[in-house]
């Protein structure tokens, strides 16, 4: 389903790397980030910058893609009986990131994951969706800050599955009144997998050499 | 809940709560009711955190949280306390730029204090 367009202006967004190894999350919602640590997005590529890259323990909010798309070390081929070439071929994905609304609640996407939202009323399996109420895009270069939405600027996206959230026990107690409830509840969420985001290039941006 | 699913509830409890099914089941049900209340507090404690990120994220581009949220209001932009909190932890050149846009929008007072530089002290041994 696609929500109203709306025009923004673009905003300049730092480099993204997409090396993070993510572990599958049940929803984009930021679990406790004490424990969380992800390299940083975006390396610039001429400046210098003092943060530290933490060997990544993935950030659980992202869902990793497929197997075959996350981008791999070439594996050097040492045994003879072997023919094949020497590095995998990974498709390169395009280093973009984006800031979307969905449901009244943000979320940073990245191309080729998927992100687990409300339920979207109406959609079925492999539905092809715009979402246009994008607040940020961000590509290696520069950053396109929407005020309030990029100009233009859509989010494409493929409906996966429409299924549960894990159960949830709801126990209400009062004491000496003799009340308690005991009531289980599973919330309808919808797993959404990113495809690709598009009509960001002609809004203003902020590129790296003006910062 | 019968005995058994109690128990099942009850891992990880200290001492007699996790083997014995009186004291097992009233802790249980007050770990439940811990859980209710909490699912509740956990969006304040969130906020909360998001907001001090974004406040040390801002701070080291000599804007403090308070005037760095009222700039981003008057320019009308809509990114939320959670993304904002992520962007200054992973993105710090887009981070910078929106403490541009806020900083054009409202210059706010001058009176920012960094926190303080850590110096280390050499040791004789």
């Amino acid at each position: 389903m696609a929500s109203c367009s709306a025009t923004s202006a673009p905003s300049l967004c730092s480099l993204l790397k997409l090396n993070c190894r993510v572990s599958s999350a049940r929803q984009n919602f930021l679990l406790p980030p004490l424990s969380v640590s992800r390299k940083p997005i975006l390396s610039p590529p001429s400046l210098s910058f003092a943060f530290k890259k933490i060997p990544g323990i993935a950030p659980r909010r992202f869902s990793e893609s497929e197997a075959p798309e996350v981008e791999a070390e070439p594996v050097p081929e040492s045994e003879p009986a072997q023919i094949v070439e020497s590095s995998i071929e990974v498709p390169k994905r395009e280093e973009v990131f984006a800031v979307v609304v969905i449901g009244s609640r943000q979320y940073i996407v990245f191309p080729g994951r998927f992100i687990h939202t409300q339920r979207l009323k109406g959609a079925t399996a492999d539905d092809k969706i715009i979402l246009n109420k994008v607040l940020l895009v961000g590509t290696k270069t520069s950053t396109y800050i929407g005020k309030p939405v990029v100009p233009n600027a859509a989010v494409h996206a493929v409906i996966e599955e429409q299924g549960l959230n894990k159960k949830v026990t709801v126990f209400k107690y009062k004491k000496k009144k003799k009340y308690r409830r005991n009531i289980g509840h599973r919330q309808p969420n919808t797993r959404i997998r990113i495809t690709g985001i598009t009509g960001y290039q002609d809004s203003p941006a902020v590129t790296l050499d003006s910062l | 809940m019968n005995k058994a699913k109690v128990f099942k509830l009850a891992k990880g409890f200290r001492g007699r709560a996790k083997n014995c099914i009186r004291i097992a089941r009233e802790r249980v049900e007050k770990a439940l009711q811990y859980s209710y209340r909490d699912r509740r507090n956990k969006k304040r404690d969130m906020r909360s955190l998001w907001i001090q990120r974004i406040n040390a994220g801002t701070r080291i581009h000599s804007v403090n949280y308070g005037n760095f949220m009222h700039g981003l209001m008057k320019e009308n932009i809509q990114l939320n306390r959670k993304v904002l909190s992520e962007l200054s932890m992973h993105e710090p050149l887009s981070f910078k730029a929106l403490v541009d846009i806020s900083r054009n929008a409202f210059p706010g007072n001058k009176n920012v204090v960094h926190a303080p530089r850590k110096v280390s002290i050499p040791v004789d041994v």
